[in-house]
């Protein structure tokens, strides 16, 4: 396996995560892929009413997915959680400078905050 | 220590450095002073020499091997020459057969040949190793037929560093009267080999995986039947007609002076980096979830291949920069496809991809294998705690 160049930002985040862990309390969860397919994502987060006041992942996968859940967790801060539309994968990419054949790695990282957003749905229903 | 970069080399297995020793016999045989000329060049002096110095380095070669120097072909690396031990043997004895039998943990150099002999018509039983990564006697006995030419089977396999009972099987060739080729470009100067014991009829070794240079290796032909073998490149007739091309007096002597330094030193290097690799292994599995890939008694000291359980292997590698590690194999690192020698011994996409081969050598210490388990240790622990874990409902406050 290659070594592939990654962006100042991925490896900022690769070895410094913001927002690793689970969160305490009352949070909303979501969650998307499989080890055994190389990645997967689960997000917390702690909302004030239904914006989300925090957000925390866990992930197994590659620099990028854990850089991409990682900013992902930070960036939902202040965001209403049930609206994701906020998350282009592909805005994304280019912001993390991830490669195209990595794109699937991405849509795993935006399938768990959906499913966090249809989990805040639910609730709000 | 090699330490470039403030990167700690344990990739032996993938090529050696070339010892300051071998470096300074080629530097004779390179410039205007020193023996440069061309070794067919019988029609004077410098070529004399030239030739004498390609034939001594050819001694060295077939000591370590346990064979005759007239029984040493000089190639361009042990690719080359398991190329031309399956298509020489293949093309030279159709008439007695077109079934070639090997394994599926081959290098790729045997499995590629021995697909291209399928597309010229012979048919090719793949094995896959049972026993923990070793083809066994019984394998082979059964997979021989009346119509099989060749048998390929290589000493020690690149990733796992798992040793093959190459005698045993030698032995099932020899009464068949199939001839047998080993690969032993990673057994050569780290085993004791002789072919004549192991009843081996052609043996590739290469240079550079033995502290000697890059570009140069040989294929040991046996006298007689298998000296049939068909060249697969023309043009000189050199190398008694089987591999055409000037030889690289400098490469060829280098090659030389690393299998002599080899066979010396082989006895003393053997125990040191057990010592090594056993300190590798019991820093590492400490960190529990940890699978040896391969034999755990049936292997050289120079290889640990492991997997690790909840990491995910591109994020493991690059978490492991400070170490030249391979995962998988050095040749198949070009393609993200997990090894495909850790899935024949039956491990899972997962734990293939998550393997990492540390492979030792001459100039590695005690500190380098500490340090090498410090960073281990500390980058798996972070990267399993980044981690989801099944059925974990315990609560981590995030940073």
């Amino acid at each position: 396996m290659d070594i592939i160049d990654y962006s100042p930002q991925v490896q900022e985040r690769f070895e410094r995560p913001v927002n690793a862990g689970r969160l305490l309390g009352r949070v909303v969860s979501g969650e998307a892929g499989d080890e055994a397919s190389g990645t997967r994502v689960e997000f917390d987060f702690r909302l004030r009413g239904a914006t989300v006041e925090q957000g925390a992942f866990r992930a197994y996968g590659c620099p990028h997915a854990i850089a991409a859940a990682s900013w992902v967790a930070e960036q939902a801060h202040g965001r209403p959680l049930a609206d994701t539309t906020w998350l282009d994968p592909l805005s994304l990419a280019a912001l993390l400078e991830v490669p195209d054949h990595k794109l699937g790695v991405l849509l795993v990282v935006q399938d768990a905050l959906e499913s966090a957003a249809s989990h805040a749905r639910q609730t709000e229903e | 220590m090699i330490c470039s970069k403030d990167i700690i080399y344990l990739d032996y297995a993938a090529t050696t450095p070339v010892d300051d020793r071998v470096a300074s016999v080629m530097c004779e045989c390179m410039t205007k002073d020193g023996v440069f000329a061309n070794p067919a060049s019988r029609s004077h002096q410098l070529g004399r020499d030239a030739q004498g110095r390609v034939e001594l380095a050819r001694r060295e070669v077939a000591r370590l091997l346990g064979a005759s120097h007239t029984e040493i072909v000089w190639t361009s690396g042990a690719t080359e020459s398991d190329n031309l031990a399956l298509k020489g043997v293949a093309h030279a004895f159709r008439d007695r057969g077109r079934h070639i039998v090997t394994s599926r943990t081959e290098h790729k150099a045997v499995l590629d040949s021995a697909r291209q002999m399928e597309r010229e018509g012979f048919e090719v039983t793949f094995l896959v190793p049972e026993d923990q990564g070793r083809v066994t006697p019984e394998q082979v006995r059964e997979a021989l037929r009346d119509d099989t030419v060749l048998l390929s089977i290589m000493h020690v396999n690149n990733e796992t560093g798992v040793i093959s009972d190459v005698a045993a099987i030698g032995r099932l060739c020899r009464e068949r009267n199939i001839l047998f080729h080993v690969d032993a470009a990673q057994s050569a100067g780290k085993l004791p080999i002789d072919v004549d014991r192991m009843q081996v009829d052609l043996m590739s070794v290469s240079g550079h995986k033995v502290y000697g240079p890059k570009g140069i290796g040989a294929l040991f032909v046996r006298s007689g039947t298998a000296s049939r073998v068909e060249p697969i490149i023309h043009g000189g007739g050199h190398e008694r007609g089987m591999r055409s091309g000037t030889l690289p007096t400098h490469q060829i002597v280098g090659m030389g002076e690393a299998f002599r330094l080899a066979g010396l030193e082989m006895a003393a290097e053997t125990e040191r980096l057990e010592g090594l690799r056993d300190r590798l292994w019991d820093g590492i599995r400490r960190l529990g979830g940890v699978l040896l890939n391969g034999h755990p008694e049936a292997r050289i000291p120079g290889i640990l291949n492991v997997s690790f359980e909840g990491v995910e292997g591109e994020s493991l590698l690059f978490a492991l920069r400070e170490l030249a590690v391979s995962s998988g194999s050095a040749c198949t690192s070009a393609t993200r496809e997990a090894s495909y020698v850790l899935r024949a011994l039956g491990r899972s996409d997962q734990l293939a991809q998550s393997s990492i081969r540390f492979s030792i050598g001459r100039y590695t210490t005690t500190a380098d294998i500490d340090r090498a388990v410090e960073i281990v240790t500390e980058q798996v622990h972070r990267l399993r705690g980044l981690a989801p874990k099944a059925g974990d409902n315990s609560e981590r406050q995030a940073s």
